[in-house]
């Protein structure tokens, strides 16, 4: 995983530096992150492209030609296609994930990961981005995902800070200091 | 020699009072021819009865004489070197006797010596072994208590959730979010 982690870097940040050249850094996320779900839905397109029997240059022309039906500029289509043709298609989410990254840092943004229980109202989204921007210094964008196995609250990452609002995190609090005795 | 020579003449009559038998006549012995011829016998026998009986009687009787002597002197001898051995070997005796009570009483010492050596050892492993189960007990002790401590959290937790997610609303929900949201700002 380390090792997907390293080469889905390499491959971001050459992406990156060719889209802030471009001006576009932030839509070519956007557009990559659309054609990569179409890959991760689509079974026999996520076959085709990540199975080493078949010829590169195949896997390079379905990679570019979905990219194009999805409306991708030039950059998106021949990234994916070199992507596929390298045998590194199972490496996109993390390449995306690393591209956002850049692109966060780039603007000056952070992405807040949070897990809640039930879903948060707008107002709730809004006091929370503002108080982690506050606390960190950084826009906030809030990517919320609701977990139905949490009890209540919501457990929020920015990075490797990590923020338990939860009622499991403090059960499990409880849980460890009755332990203890 | 010369005692036989008298004991022959006395019994012959030879001497001065055969003389005077002679003188008288008629006596036992007259002294004539025959007497001559008879103390020719006479001799002629004793010479004989010396040679052959009286000689080796005496060198027989010398030789039971040497004999007897000599076996007394060998039954000294025997008896000296039996006493000598006697003595030698109640020396041994002696000396094996002291050594015998030397040994013993080392031997002696020495199992002392080893008995409260290995009564010390014993204590020694028995306070060991009493300290080893003392320390295992306490140690059975906390782990048993740390287990029930860890058990009774378990349960007390899960009942806890069980009741909570029973029991929580919608508004419940949003109050919790909000203390969260409300505890964001002791992160910076």
């Amino acid at each position: 995983m380390r090792a997907h982690e390293g080469t889905a870097r390499r491959y971001a940040k050459a992406l990156f530096e060719l889209a802030r050249g471009s001006g576009a850094a932030e839509a070519v996320g956007q557009e990559l992150g659309q054609v990569a779900a179409v890959y991760a839905a689509d079974a026999r397109a996520h076959e085709t492209l990540t199975r080493p029997w078949i010829k590169p240059e195949d896997r390079r022309g379905v990679a570019a030609a979905i990219a194009q039906r999805m409306g991708g500029r030039k950059l998106v289509q021949d990234f994916l296609g070199l992507v596929a043709e390298r045998g590194r298609a199972d490496h996109l989410p993390e390449i995306i994930a690393a591209y956002q990254g850049l692109v966060d840092a780039d603007l000056g943004r952070a992405r807040a990961q949070v897990r809640t229980a039930v879903a948060l109202t707008d107002g709730e989204k809004q006091q929370l981005s503002a108080k982690l921007e506050r606390a960190l210094g950084k826009r906030i964008i809030l990517e919320e995902r609701v977990d139905a196995t949490l009890l209540g609250g919501f457990i929020a990452q920015v990075g490797s800070l990590i923020l338990d609002g939860s009622l499991d995190g403090q059960l499990a609090r409880m849980r460890q200091r009755l332990a203890r005795g | 020699m010369i005692r036989v020579l008298a004991i022959a003449a006395l019994l012959l009559g030879v001497g001065p009072s055969g003389a005077l038998a002679s003188e008288g006549g008629g006596g036992l012995i007259n002294v004539d021819k025959s007497l001559f011829i008879q103390i020719i016998n006479f001799a002629l026998l004793l010479f004989i009865l010396v040679k052959l009986l009286y000689k080796p009687l005496l060198a027989k009787m010398d030789e039971r004489t040497q004999a007897i002597r000599k076996s007394l002197d060998e039954a000294q001898a025997a008896r000296a070197d039996a006493q000598r051995e006697r003595e030698e070997n109640a020396a041994k005796l002696q000396a094996a006797y002291a050594e015998a009570q030397a040994i013993r009483a080392t031997a002696l010492k020495e199992a002392a010596e080893e008995q409260r050596r290995l009564v010390e050892g014993a204590r020694a492993e028995a306070g060991r072994l009493v300290e080893s189960a003392r320390n295992e007990m306490a140690q059975d002790v906390r782990r048993a208590r740390q287990e029930l401590r860890q058990e009774v959290s378990d349960l007390a937790i899960t009942v806890a959730e069980r009741l909570i997610r029973k029991s929580l609303r919608d508004e419940d929900h949003r109050r919790i979010v909000q203390d969260a949201i409300g505890r964001v700002d002791k992160v910076s």
